[in-house]
């Protein structure tokens, strides 16, 4: 099918010298007619020895033919009047004069007048059948070549690219595609009436025949997705109109499939974003709940008990709160920036920054949680700026920094490496790890791999995950062969802004 | 004397908190929950510090910041939400001194009271000439800088933003003030110098420059020389 295609369509010498249509008479025809005349002329004067009169003037009779053939009925009428006269000038006596002696003469040059006439109407009738049919055989591989190719199209862009070069391949042009998109008027007047009508217009259609190319609408009534323009246009060329509206059906086709498919995309799109919504909002008002129903629950001991309750169940209460607390606001601020960050309006603001300045900041903060400097990081010297939102960037390492403290016992490795074109930040422990099951969802939103009854940040790693892409970059998970989990986030290293000298 | 706070905050339960812990440290609070409330206190009964909250109903806080700059060096401390990160660096670069993230806890908000108040302290008197904390002494007027007993040698601008830094000790000075007043007000866009020349400042200073100790960044803010 493809090379069927590539024969027809994509061959350029067939696209520009030759395209699907009727050639115009021209002076070369008129060359090729006295060319023939001149050697029939010649021939018989080979023979002049040898041959009557009858033989000469079939050789011009043979002539004669081969024009009518080969060129248009004009060229070729005057050809057949051409021979009767040069044979009557150089071989009918008296020979070199256009007198005729004998009646006999006479009536034989009267007869091969009208045979030659005949004959060459006769001939360059065949000659067009062939070439319509040749054009007709052409123009119904080109129409089976652009549905199979067009039913591959995935996109309007590559759809017009291939209806453009289709009508270029069929008619001289120039031809002009324009789709009517959602109601945006056509700026061509043509095009516009023509969706307007529903109908072709221009020459051979009973609708302004005065036109000099034909406008076709896409498609039918009420499914119209946009017009063509094609040149030129012969109010005799029925077949041609007939092709440029084939032409023009099938891209109407594709192009309401086209329209079909992306409707039926955005509905699933839809579905799948309510879907995602409903997960989205149970797993929230889950990990909300859980610590509200904490924090309630201490306060309300405090407020009621108060006097009853021991100094230290008073201290453990209120730290209680103060934990639960802050795990709710971090909880809030991942989801916050979870769903703005899914929500692709909103570019994110890059800025040329240290990774050794995010990671220092994040350590300082985190320390308070990690009493027992368990983290312990590597940051290389002179390491590349990255473009990046810090805070964003800031709050992944975050994340991850803070699962690894919570899902595992003893050291925290935090290490930042570049080469020429990444930058990649790892952390790693050595916790129980994460097991195959529960990897193949980690980074999906609302899942938590927490078997253990402690609480997880919720969406953190998805949300890591949509901070790293939305930089540009990855957020990956491997197992360690020791044991314990390994997440590496790479940033790619740009072109670095060009700074003074330091001084 | 007793130090007068004047915390602008609409949420009651939050101005509450602020008002009883504040009078539990010793501070006479007034509030207010709007910015045209505020601003008439601050004409009436000016205090020592604002704690003034964004997002407040009437305004954004910019011609707030700006009246008062204009006849007081009184400390102005911004509360913001996370999501305000514009906001606040537009109050802090518009002359307010210093700001706290919601959630903050009250230790954190009298550390920033406090450092505020040490600053109207020394601004009204003379400007600050020396800096120490551990290891590290700066000594603005005879260009020098020490750490652990040794003359580091700086290059001349990385010792006019160590310099502009210990003239705001303590408190958070942005991006854009930085580069206004090292290179110049053309360069408000060049953040990569800061991050370069921070990173060598921090090199020749820090003992562990991964952890600052002295310089500390405040992540798409700015950055703050630590006091203690």
């Amino acid at each position: 099918m493809r090379y069927q295609y590539d024969w027809w369509y994509a061959d350029p010498i067939m696209n520009t010298s030759k395209p699907l249509m009727r050639q115009n008479p021209s002076a070369k025809n008129w060359l090729i007619l006295a060319l023939l005349l001149v050697l029939a002329t010649a021939v018989c004067f080979l023979l002049e020895t040898h041959v009557t009169l009858t033989s000469q003037s079939m050789i011009y009779v043979l002539a004669v033919v081969i024009a009518a053939y080969k060129l248009d009925w004009l060229t070729s009428a005057v050809g057949a009047i051409g021979a009767v006269f040069a044979l009557n000038f150089f071989f009918v006596p008296p020979r070199w004069t256009f007198e005729i002696e004998s009646q006999e003469h006479f009536i034989a040059l009267g007869v091969m007048l009208v045979l030659a006439l005949v004959i060459s109407r006769l001939a360059t009738g065949l000659r067009r059948e062939t070439e319509i049919a040749q054009l007709n055989e052409q123009r119904a591989q080109q129409l089976q070549g652009l549905a199979s190719h067009l039913s591959e199209v995935q996109t309007t862009e590559q759809m017009l690219q291939h209806a453009q070069q289709a009508l270029d391949t069929a008619f001289a042009g120039p031809n002009t595609l324009a789709l009517s998109k959602d109601g945006v008027a056509l700026t061509d007047d043509g095009m516009r009436q023509c969706v307007v009508d529903a109908a072709t217009l221009g020459p051979g259609t009973g609708r302004w025949p005065g036109l000099n190319a034909w406008y076709v609408p896409l498609g039918e009534k009420d499914q119209i997705t946009g017009a063509a323009c094609i040149k030129p246009a012969l109010a005799n060329d029925a077949a041609g109109l007939e092709h440029a509206q084939a032409l023009c059906a099938q891209l109407a086709q594709s192009l309401w499939r086209l329209r079909l498919t992306s409707k039926v995309q955005a509905a699933q799109t839809e579905v799948q974003r309510q879907q995602l919504q409903g997960t989205f909002l149970a797993a929230i008002s889950h990990d909300l709940r859980t610590p509200l129903a904490a924090i309630v629950g201490a306060a309300s001991s405090l407020q009621t008990q108060h006097d009853k309750l021991p100094m230290p169940e008073q201290a453990r209460l209120l730290g209680s709160i103060v934990s639960e607390a802050s795990y709710l606001s971090t909880l809030t601020e991942n989801t916050l920036q979870f769903v703005s960050l899914t929500n692709a309006t909103q570019e994110i603001k890059k800025d040329w920054e240290a990774m050794e300045e995010i990671v220092g900041a994040v350590l300082s903060r985190i320390r308070q949680r990690d009493v027992n400097r368990r983290i312990k990081s590597k940051v290389p010297e002179g390491l590349p700026l990255v473009k990046a939102d810090p805070v964003l960037i800031a709050q992944l390492i975050s994340n991850l920094l803070d699962n690894a403290l919570k899902y595992s016992d003893g050291a925290i490795d935090l290490t930042v490496q570049a080469d020429a074109k990444q930058l990649t930040v790892t952390v790693k422990d050595h916790g129980p790890g994460i097991s195959e099951a529960a990897q193949a969802v980690i980074f999906k939103p609302y899942t938590r791999s927490d078997q253990s009854g402690q609480r997880g940040a919720g969406l953190g790693l998805a949300l890591c995950k949509a901070i790293a892409q939305a930089h540009g970059g990855q957020l990956t998970f491997s197992a360690r062969k020791s044991g314990g989990s390994s997440f590496a986030l790479t940033l790619p290293i740009e072109t670095q802004p060009a700074a003074k000298e330091l001084l | 004397m007793t130090l007068k706070v004047l915390v602008v905050e609409d949420d009651r339960e939050i101005r509450a908190l602020m008002q009883s812990s504040l009078s539990v440290e010793g501070f006479e609070v007034q509030t207010a929950v709007s910015i045209s409330e505020g601003s008439a206190i601050l004409r009436h009964s000016p205090p020592d510090v604002v704690v003034l909250d964004l997002g407040l109903p009437d305004g954004d806080g910019v011609d707030l910041v700006k009246e008062v700059r204009q006849r007081q060096t009184l400390p102005i401390i911004v509360v913001s939400a996370r999501h305000q990160e514009e906001q606040k660096i537009k109050l802090l670069d518009a002359g307010a001194d210093d700001y706290l993230t919601k959630p903050f806890s009250v230790a954190e908000l009298l550390a920033r009271i406090r450092v505020a108040l040490r600053h109207r302290g020394t601004a009204l008197a003379v400007a600050v000439k020396e800096h120490q904390l551990d290891d590290l002494r700066v000594d603005l007027v005879n260009y020098v800088v020490e750490s652990k007993g040794e003359v580091l040698h700086l290059t001349p601008t990385e010792f006019k933003l160590l310099a502009r830094l210990v003239r705001s000790a303590g408190r958070v000075v942005t991006h854009r003030q930085l580069l206004v007043d090292v290179w110049g007000a053309e360069f408000t866009e060049h953040t990569h110098y800061l991050r370069l020349y921070m990173g060598q400042l921090r090199a020749k200073i820090e003992r562990d420059p991964a952890e600052p100790r002295h310089l500390l960044t405040e992540t798409g803010v700015g950055y703050r020389l630590a006091v203690n």
